[in-house]
């Protein structure tokens, strides 16, 4: 059979989106990361928001991710992303802006933009991507890291009586009359991949349309940080992640 | 001047030709609407809330637009400001002195990622909590870069209120002008005292076309005839980083040419130089005063820019005078860079006064005739 007889649009099932640069990511095989950028070049297009989008990147893995989305994009300080999502959408209401975070970010560091962004209801979104480590300076702890995980900073596994407990940041932001929707979600399977892009989606709309700060907390992994296998790792945060970041709307109005 | 702004101004609680008595901090939020500031973000802190309270109470975004936030706090406000320039926008933040502690890390990115702002440092008296009466003791922090990295804030230093509002649009334009933030260095006397002012004029705030036009960096939203506008500080490769830093360097040496303004009074006939700036130069003016009556001819440099600063001027000053003192409201610090443009040539000495207190003219002509006459 010649291939070229199959390699036609009438054929097409999947394409690479639009908005993907074409560069080599940097991202470790198994790291939820590249997906989740997919998803969010997918939505930017199909909303045709690419000229009235301004992406805020932040301090941690995905530091590089103005590399690999072809839209505007400004590189914030250690988890100062939502304050700079603030100003910008402020001072261009008709934009549509996000910040794209890990839990190191957004959890530690950033703890105070964070919140006080969602509280005021800043008219953003919020992307962020939790996988229980710092991947990016070697695998430490978290906030966001599980009792008894092992991390380079909690070798013998995170003590939650001297470490403290895994912080669920996001129920804490459902709670907050600023924020319109809050919803936990993964892209470990097929399914929870088109989850996953309905609540990019709908946390983008509520953006244009006003209705305050959404948050997208997609439970991640991190296959070199816990240092398992990409499959494993799915495994893994299954079995380990879901009990203590349960999946679902936390918040939808 | 447009039919809109005719408007604003007839409207406006303050005519453009009156002249109005008001605090310094408020001449500031005034200068700051009128020059068509987009956003100010700001967090409460004395001696300088009176900024953020005065624009609370003008609201300007019901007549120009300008967006007025009270952020969590002040690192917040910094790293707003930061998104805003990102966007080309006309975006500002003051504080005070443990304040400014604070914003350093944004204004390290700020001057990294080349944006251009308004910072505004109403001093007070330190280190620590200190004092919230008056000081000049963050002449380091702001001249010499108080984050990390090598960088330069463009820096101006008034000593009037109407400086106060004049300089909010000097520092817009210098900013930019070189893709630089750049800070207003005050402190809690030109903040906090009440004096004539003439307010400038209403200028419209940009269309987003002529942003996009004067700053074609700005993150507004890529459009298709160009490529995505990245806002950042960060390169990993060594080489293009150190290619960055000599663009940088290479920046600040074409304003050390071209921007030093300062003020020589009484100088030409001058046996002996004051050199200070802000309120302890105001000061410094009736301390000439009192010497000439004692036949004493002293003369004043007010550096307005306190980087770049006026070494040349000094320089050329202490080959006609036999002894320069500094007078700072700190323990010494702009004494070195009037140390380094003198280069040893005659004495250069220093008379501070800290923690929030005032010096007198009087206890700085002793103070002058104690280190400098002997």
């Amino acid at each position: 059979m010649n291939t070229s007889n199959i390699v036609s649009p009438e054929n097409l099932v999947y394409a690479k989106p639009e908005l993907m640069n074409d560069m080599y990511m940097h991202y470790c095989p198994g790291c939820s990361h590249g997906t989740v950028h997919k998803l969010i070049a997918e939505v930017i297009k199909e909303l045709g928001l690419e000229d009235k989008t301004i992406g805020i990147a932040p301090v941690g893995c995905a530091v590089f991710a103005y590399k690999y989305i072809d839209i505007d994009w400004q590189e914030a300080a250690h988890g100062r992303a939502p304050a700079v999502a603030t100003a910008v959408k402020r001072l261009n209401p008709d934009k549509m802006v996000f910040t794209y975070q890990g839990d190191g970010d957004l959890a530690a560091i950033g703890t105070a933009e964070t919140i006080h962004a969602a509280n005021r209801g800043e008219n953003i979104a919020i992307i962020f991507i939790n996988n229980g480590i710092y991947g990016m300076t070697g695998g430490q702890m978290a906030p966001t890291t599980l009792n008894k995980m092992l991390t380079s900073t909690s070798p013998t596994g995170r003590d939650v009586q001297t470490m403290g407990n895994p912080l669920k940041i996001v129920d804490l932001m459902a709670l907050l009359d600023g924020v319109c929707y809050a919803t936990r979600s993964s892209v470990h399977t097929a399914a929870a991949v088109r989850k996953t892009k309905k609540a990019i989606k709908l946390a983008f709309e509520n953006a244009m349309a006003g209705k305050g700060t959404s948050i997208v907390e997609v439970v991640s992994t991190c296959s070199s940080g816990w240092k398992l296998s990409p499959t494993a790792s799915n495994d893994w945060m299954v079995k380990n992640m879901f009990p203590v970041y349960p999946l679902g709307d936390l918040k939808n109005i | 001047m447009s039919e809109e702004l005719k408007q604003r101004s007839a409207e406006a609680k303050i005519g453009d030709s009156q002249i109005t008595l008001m605090k310094g901090n408020e001449a500031i939020a005034h200068a700051a609407i009128r020059y068509g500031v987009d956003g100010y973000f700001g967090y409460p802190i004395t001696p300088q809330s009176e900024i953020i309270e005065t624009l609370m109470d003008e609201a300007p975004w019901e007549t120009t637009g300008m967006v007025v936030l009270q952020a969590e706090s002040e690192v917040a406000a910094i790293n707003m400001v930061y998104g805003g320039a990102g966007c080309g926008k006309y975006a500002m933040t003051t504080s005070s002195s443990p304040g400014m502690s604070l914003k350093q890390e944004g204004i390290s990115y700020l001057a990294g990622a080349e944006l251009p702002c308004l910072l505004v440092n109403v001093q007070r008296g330190g280190p620590g909590l200190g004092t919230i009466q008056p000081g000049q003791a963050d002449y380091f922090q702001t001249v010499k870069g108080g984050g990390h990295g090598d960088y330069k804030l463009i820096t101006l230093a008034p000593n009037s209120v109407q400086e106060m509002a004049d300089l909010v649009g000097l520092g817009f334009e210098l900013a930019f002008k070189y893709n630089n933030p750049a800070c207003i260095l005050t402190d809690g006397i030109i903040g906090q005292m009440m004096e004539k002012v003439r307010l400038p004029e209403f200028k419209a705030r940009r269309t987003e076309a002529e942003i996009r036009k004067q700053c074609p960096w700005a993150t507004l939203g890529k459009s298709a005839d160009r490529e995505p506008n990245i806002v950042t500080s960060l390169e990993m490769d060594p080489a293009l980083m150190e290619m960055r830093n000599i663009k940088f360097q290479s920046k600040y040496k074409t304003i050390e040419e071209n921007e030093v303004r300062y003020e020589a009074i009484n100088c030409e006939d001058a046996d002996y130089i004051l050199v200070a700036f802000g309120s302890s130069a105001r000061i410094c003016l009736k301390t000439v005063e009192l010497a000439r009556e004692e036949g004493i001819k002293v003369g004043l440099i007010r550096p307005i820019t306190l980087w770049p600063f006026p070494s040349k001027a000094i320089c050329e000053y202490a080959q006609k005078v036999k002894g320069i003192l500094v007078v700072e409201m700190n323990a010494g610090q702009m004494i070195e860079d009037v140390r380094l443009a003198v280069n040893g040539t005659i004495p250069v000495e220093h008379y501070g006064r800290m923690g929030g207190i005032v010096p007198t003219p009087e206890g700085v002509l002793d103070g002058f005739k104690d280190k400098i006459i002997k």
